[in-house]
C-alpha cells in the first residue's frame, strides 16, 4: 500500500513537471514578448531592454525555467543590491501586470474558488442523485419521462447562457436576487449567500442533469443483479434491500466520478467565475491570458493540473475503500 | 407422507411485444416433509419459473393462475408483505451462480446475520455467532475468519456453501435449490450434492431440486418433474421415471446421461416456442 | 421488459445489428425524429446562409443605424431586440448588424469546427487507439503515458492559453485542432479496450491463423466490430464541440470577429443582457437546441445500437 502511494505519487510529480515544462515551452517559444506589453505605448528599445532584463527574460530557456521551478522548491530572489527582493518557497513569481505575489493572488482566491465549487456540489449531488434515484425507482413513468428529458435538456444549455438567462430573470425582471457582489461571509452573510445562489445553481445544473442520468442508469443496472434477487428472497424489507443492497453499488462509481469533477472544479469554474464576476481562481485565468501575465497563467495552469492529478489519486485510494473487489496491487 | 408444497395447475404468463405468453403451463407436483424432488427439463422448460412462482419473486408483469400452498396455506394472491415473512424464514433459495448472487459490496457474514435478523430479530453480535455456525455446519474451515470474508475472497464452491448456509439459517421448511451445481467444477459439484442431499437428510427439509442433468437427482431425488416447454412432461417417483419412463422426451433425457452441455444460463424463450426436438437435446 | 428481465429469456439469434435496423428504429422514436428535423434545418441555414441574406438584404456584417435608436445607447427600435418583417430575428444593439443573417453565417462556423474536430479526434482516437490495442507492449505504454497526461491537463485553461498566445492565423483551424489534441484521448480509450478483447477472439485468430495481412486484421476483422461504438462516440461528440468552440468564442479565443459565432454574439450580449435581452435569447436558443437535438440524436442511437445487441 505505501509502497502504491509512493509509486503514485512519483507519476503526480512527473505529469505536473511535464504540465510545467509544456506551459514552459509555449510561452517562451510563443507568446509575445511580456516586455513590450508591460512597456505599454511610449516605450523605447532601452526601456524594454531594461524591464527583460529585470524580468530575467534574457536569459536562456532552461536557466528561466529551471529559475521557476527552484522558486517552487526553495524561493527565489529578484532583482540585485538594494533592489533586492526574495521570495520565499513555495514562490510563483510575481504578476507582471500588478506585481503581485502570484502565490499571494492564488491564496487570496481559492477562498472563492472553493466556495463556488463546494456550494455547487453539494446542490448538484443531491438534486441529480435524488432525482435519478425515483426515476430508477419509477422507470418508464411519466415522472421517470419528464425529469430525463429534463435533464437532457438542463445538460445541454450553455452556463453562460443559462447565467444571463437566470440574472435577467432573477435579477432584472422579477429583482428577487442582487447583483452578485464580492462580500465576505462574515460581513453580511445574507448578500454573501444572495450572490453565491446564481454562480452555484449555474454550475450545478450541468452536473445535476448528468448525475440524473448516470444515477439513473447505475441504479436501473443494479436492480437488475442476481444478488438483488437473493436479497428478495431472503426476505428482507424493500427499504432495507434498496437502501444495502441497491444503492452502495449504484452509487460507487458515481463517488469517483465526483471526486474527479470536484477536483477539476477546485481548479477554478472559469466561465461561471467570469460572467458572474467572482474573483476565483478561475477568473484569474481568464484574466492572466486575457493580458499576457505569464507567470499567473503558470500558476493557474499548475495549480489546476495538479486538483486534477491528486484528485485522481484520491480517487483512487478512496475507490479500494469503496469496493472491497478492488485491491492494490503492486506490479 | 404429509405434503409441505402442494402445486395445482400452475400458469405463470408474461405479456410480450406479441401478446402474452405462457412460461408454465398447468404444471402440478408435491413435495413431502422430508422429501427431494427434482424438477428435470432442458433451458427454457419453465422449470426457473415455477420455482421463482413458489417464492413470489416473478418479475413484474407476470401472472400466475393455479394454486400453490405451503403447509395448507395459499401463497398465490397473497400480498407481497405477508410473502416477505416467509420467504427466507418458511423457505428460501439457492441460484445457480453463486458469485453474481451474492452482494460484493459486503461480507458474507453480514449477508446472513441480515436475514437472521430480518426474522427472528436479535442482536448483530447473536446473529453473528449464528452466521458462523452457519457457515461451520457446512464445511467451511476456519468460520471465525471467513465470516469477515467478502464474496469474491472465496472459491466457486466455497460461495455455493455460503449460500446453501444463508439459504439454511433460518431452518426453513422448504429449500428451492436452482441448478445448484452447474456453475461448478465437476469434483465440486459432487461435493456441494453431498452437503445438500446430508443437510436435507439432517434437517428435514422438504428440497425442490431444480436441474437439466437428469443424472444429478437420480441419487437424491424421491419424486421427478420432468418439464418442457412449460409444460409438464411426466411426474413420477424416481424409480419409476428411471427405471420405466412413459415419455418419449424423457427416454430421450435419459439417453443422453452423461452429455456435453456447456451453457450455463439458459437459451432463449424463442426455443421454448418453437424449436425442434433435436436442437433440445444434444 | 419484463421477458428480457428473467434469464431464460434473454439472448438467443440475435438480429444483425444493421444500420438499416437502427434507422427504422429511430424513424419510429419522436425525439429522434424532431431533433433531426431540427438539425436538418440548421445544416441548411448554414449551407444557404449566403441565400438568407441575399432574399432579406442583409449581410451578417451590414450595418444598419435605421434599426436602432441612438439615443437610447443603441437599443434596437421595436419590441423582442427589433424583431420585424425586415429583421425576423431583430438586430445587434449598436451597430444594427441582422440577428438572423449571423446566426445563419454563425452556424456555418460552428458546424464546420464542430464537425472537422470530431472528425480528427476520431481519426486520431481510432489510429492510437487501435496502435495501442493491437501492438500492445512497448506502442501502448507510450500512447497510454501519452494520453494520461492530456487527460490530467485543465484542458480548458490550457486550450485558452495556446489559443491565445498561438498567432493569430487561421482561427477555425487552430480551434481544431486545439480541441482535437485534447479530445482524443476519450475515443482512444475505448478503442483500445475493444481492439485488445477483439484480438483474442476466435475470429481475429482465425483469420490470423489463414495468413491474413495486418492491414486485412485491421480493417476487414476489427475495425468493423468497432462501428457501432464509434458511430455512438462520435454522435455523442459533436453536440460536446458544439458547445466548446460556442465556449472558446464566448471567452474571445474562438473565431476572430467579424465572422460571427454563436458564442461570440453571447459574449457580445453580456453587456446588454438587462435592455436587450434578445440578443442573448435568439443565439442562446440556437445553440441550446443545436447541443440538444444533437445529443438527443446521439442518446437515441445509442439506445438503438444496444437494443440490437441485446435482443
Amino acid at each position: 500500500m505505501t509502497r502504491y502511494v509512493i509509486g503514485r505519487l512519483a507519476g503526480v510529480v512527473v505529469i505536473l513537471f511535464l504540465v510545467c515544462l509544456f506551459t514552459f515551452v509555449l510561452f517562451f517559444t510563443l507568446q509575445p514578448d511580456p516586455a513590450v506589453m508591460i512597456c505599454g505605448k511610449t516605450c523605447t528599445p532601452e526601456r524594454i531592454d531594461q524591464i527583460r532584463d529585470v524580468l530575467g527574460l534574457n536569459q536562456p530557456f532552461l536557466t528561466q525555467f529551471f529559475g521557476f521551478l527552484g522558486g517552487i522548491f526553495a524561493g527565489r530572489d529578484y532583482g540585485e543590491g538594494a533592489n533586492l527582493v526574495h521570495c520565499a518557497a513555495p514562490c510563483l513569481g510575481y504578476s507582471f501586470q500588478t506585481n503581485q505575489s502570484v502565490m499571494d493572488m492564488v491564496v487570496e482566491r481559492l477562498p472563492v474558488s472553493a466556495t463556488v465549487a463546494i456550494g455547487a456540489a453539494v446542490l448538484w449531488l443531491i438534486v441529480g442523485i435524488a432525482a435519478g434515484l425515483l426515476s430508477a425507482v419509477k422507470e418508464g413513468t411519466w415522472w421517470d419521462r419528464t425529469a430525463m428529458g429534463l435533464a437532457l435538456g438542463g445538460s445541454s444549455i450553455p452556463n453562460y447562457v443559462l447565467a444571463l438567462a437566470l440574472q435577467y430573470v432573477l435579477v432584472v425582471q422579477l429583482q428577487v436576487l442582487p447583483f452578485p457582489q464580492a462580500v465576505a461571509f462574515s460581513d453580511d452573510p445574507v448578500v454573501w449567500f444572495q450572490s453565491y445562489l446564481m454562480p452555484w445553481i449555474v454550475l450545478a445544473t450541468g452536473y445535476a442533469c448528468l448525475y440524473a442520468r448516470l444515477t439513473r442508469a447505475n441504479v436501473i443496472d443494479t436492480l437488475a443483479e442476481n444478488f438483488m434477487r437473493t436479497a428478495r428472497s431472503k426476505g428482507l424489507s424493500p427499504a432495507l434491500t434498496m437502501r444495502r443492497h441497491a444503492l452502495r453499488p449504484a452509487l460507487t462509481p458515481i463517488a469517483t466520478i465526483f471526486g474527479m469533477d470536484f477536483a477539476a472544479l477546485l481548479g477554478g469554474a472559469l466561465i461561471t467565475e467570469t460572467v458572474f464576476g467572482l474573483n476565483g481562481v478561475g477568473k484569474m485565468a481568464a484574466d492572466s491570458i486575457a493580458k499576457n501575465d505569464q507567470p499567473v497563467i503558470m500558476a493557474v495552469t499548475l495549480l489546476a493540473a495538479f486538483f486534477v492529478v491528486v484528485g485522481n489519486l484520491v480517487v483512487d485510494l478512496v475507490y479500494t475503500r469503496l469496493d472491497p473487489r478492488v485491491r492494490i496491487t503492486t506490479p | 407422507m404429509s405434503e409441505l408444497l402442494v402445486v395445482q395447475d400452475l400458469t405463470v404468463t408474461f405479456p410480450t411485444t406479441r401478446g402474452p405468453v405462457d412460461v408454465v403451463r398447468g404444471v402440478s407436483f408435491a413435495v413431502g416433509r422430508d422429501e427431494t424432488v427434482g424438477i428435470v427439463g432442458e433451458s427454457g422448460s419453465g422449470k426457473s419459473m415455477t420455482s421463482l412462482a413458489i417464492m413470489g419473486l416473478l418479475p413484474k408483469g407476470a401472472t400466475t393462475r393455479g394454486s400453490i400452498r405451503l403447509n395448507g396455506t395459499e401463497l398465490l394472491g397473497r400480498p407481497d408483505r405477508e410473502l416477505r415473512r416467509l420467504r427466507g424464514d418458511q423457505m428460501s433459495m439457492i441460484f445457480q451462480d453463486p458469485l453474481s448472487s451474492l452482494n460484493p459490496y459486503y461480507t458474507v457474514g453480514l449477508q446472513i446475520e441480515e436475514m437472521y435478523r430480518a426474522h427472528r430479530g436479535g442482536t448483530r453480535k447473536a446473529a453473528r455467532e449464528v452466521a458462523i455456525r452457519a457457515l461451520g455446519h457446512v464445511g467451511l474451515p476456519e468460520p471465525e475468519r471467513r465470516v469477515d470474508y467478502y464474496p469474491h475472497q472465496f472459491s466457486g464452491g466455497q460461495r455455493q456453501r455460503v449460500m446453501i448456509a444463508m439459504a439454511l439459517v433460518c431452518e426453513p421448511a422448504l429449500l428451492i435449490a436452482d441448478e445448484p451445481t452447474t456453475a461448478l467444477d465437476v469434483t465440486v459439484q459432487a461435493q456441494i450434492l453431498r452437503l445438500l442431499a446430508g443437510l436435507q437428510r439432517e434437517s428435514g427439509t422438504g428440497l425442490v431440486f431444480i436441474t437439466h442433468d437428469l443424472a444429478v437427482i437420480s441419487s437424491i431425488a424421491t419424486r421427478v418433474l420432468v418439464m418442457r416447454r412449460g409444460e409438464q412432461v411426466e411426474y413420477g417417483t424416481a424409480e419409476q421415471i428411471f427405471a420405466e419412463p412413459e415419455h418419449e422426451y424423457t427416454r430421450m433425457l435419459l439417453e443422453s446421461i452423461p452429455r456435453i452441455d456447456d451453457s450455463l444460463d439458459d437459451p432463449p424463450h424463442g426455443s421454448l416456442i418453437g424449436s425442434p426436438d433435436d436442437e433440445v437435446i444434444l | 421488459m419484463t421477458v428480457a428481465a428473467h434469464p431464460e429469456q434473454v439472448a438467443g439469434p440475435a438480429p444483425a445489428t444493421s444500420g438499416r435496423r437502427v434507422i427504422r428504429v429511430l424513424l419510429r422514436d419522436r425525439g429522434a425524429v424532431l431533433s433531426g428535423a431540427y438539425l436538418a434545418l440548421i445544416v441548411l441555414m448554414a449551407i444557404g446562409a449566403p441565400l438568407i441574406s441575399a432574399i432579406t438584404g442583409h449581410g451578417p456584417n451590414d450595418f444598419d443605424t435605421a434599426a436602432v435608436n441612438t439615443d437610447l445607447g443603441g437599443v434596437p427600435y421595436g419590441s423582442l431586440g427589433g424583431i420585424s418583417s425586415e429583421h425576423l430575428l431583430g438586430v445587434e444593439p449598436q451597430n444594427g448588424r441582422d440577428i438572423l443573417a449571423r446566426i445563419a453565417y454563425g452556424a456555418r462556423v460552428s458546424l464546420i469546427i464542430a464537425v472537422s474536430a470530431t472528425a480528427l479526434t476520431t481519426l486520431l482516437g481510432v489510429v492510437l487507439g487501435m496502435l495501442a490495442g493491437f501492438y500492445q507492449g512497448w506502442a501502448d505504454q507510450v500512447i497510454c503515458r501519452v494520453m494520461d497526461f492530456l487527460m490530467a491537463f485543465p484542458a480548458l485553461i490550457f486550450m485558452i492559453a495556446i489559443l491565445s498566445a498561438l498567432p493569430q492565423g487561421n482561427r477555425p483551424v487552430l480551434l481544431v485542432v486545439v480541441i482535437s489534441v485534447f479530445g482524443w484521448p476519450y475515443l482512444a480509450r475505448v478503442v483500445r479496450g475493444q481492439t485488445m478483447t477483439l484480438v483474442n477472439r476466435e475470429f481475429v485468430e482465425a483469420a490470423r491463423a489463414s495468413g491474413a495481412s495486418t492491414g486485412q486484421l485491421v480493417f476487414k476483422e476489427i475495425l468493423p466490430n468497432l462501428r457501432s461504438s464509434l458511430i455512438v462516440m462520435t454522435t455523442l461528440a459533436v453536440p460536446g464541440y458544439v458547445g466548446t468552440e460556442a465556449g472558446l468564442s464566448f471567452l474571445g479565443v474562438g473565431v476572430t470577429p467579424p465572422t460571427p459565432s454563436w458564442g461570440q454574439m453571447i459574449a457580445s450580449s453580456v453587456g446588454w443582457y438587462a435592455v436587450d435581452p434578445m440578443y442573448f435569447v435568439i443565439p442562446g436558443a440556437f445553440l441550446f437546441l443545436t447541443v440538444l437535438s444533437l445529443t438527443v440524436l446521439g442518446d437515441r442511437i445509442r439506445a438503438a445500437f444496444d437494443a440490437g445487441e441485446a435482443s
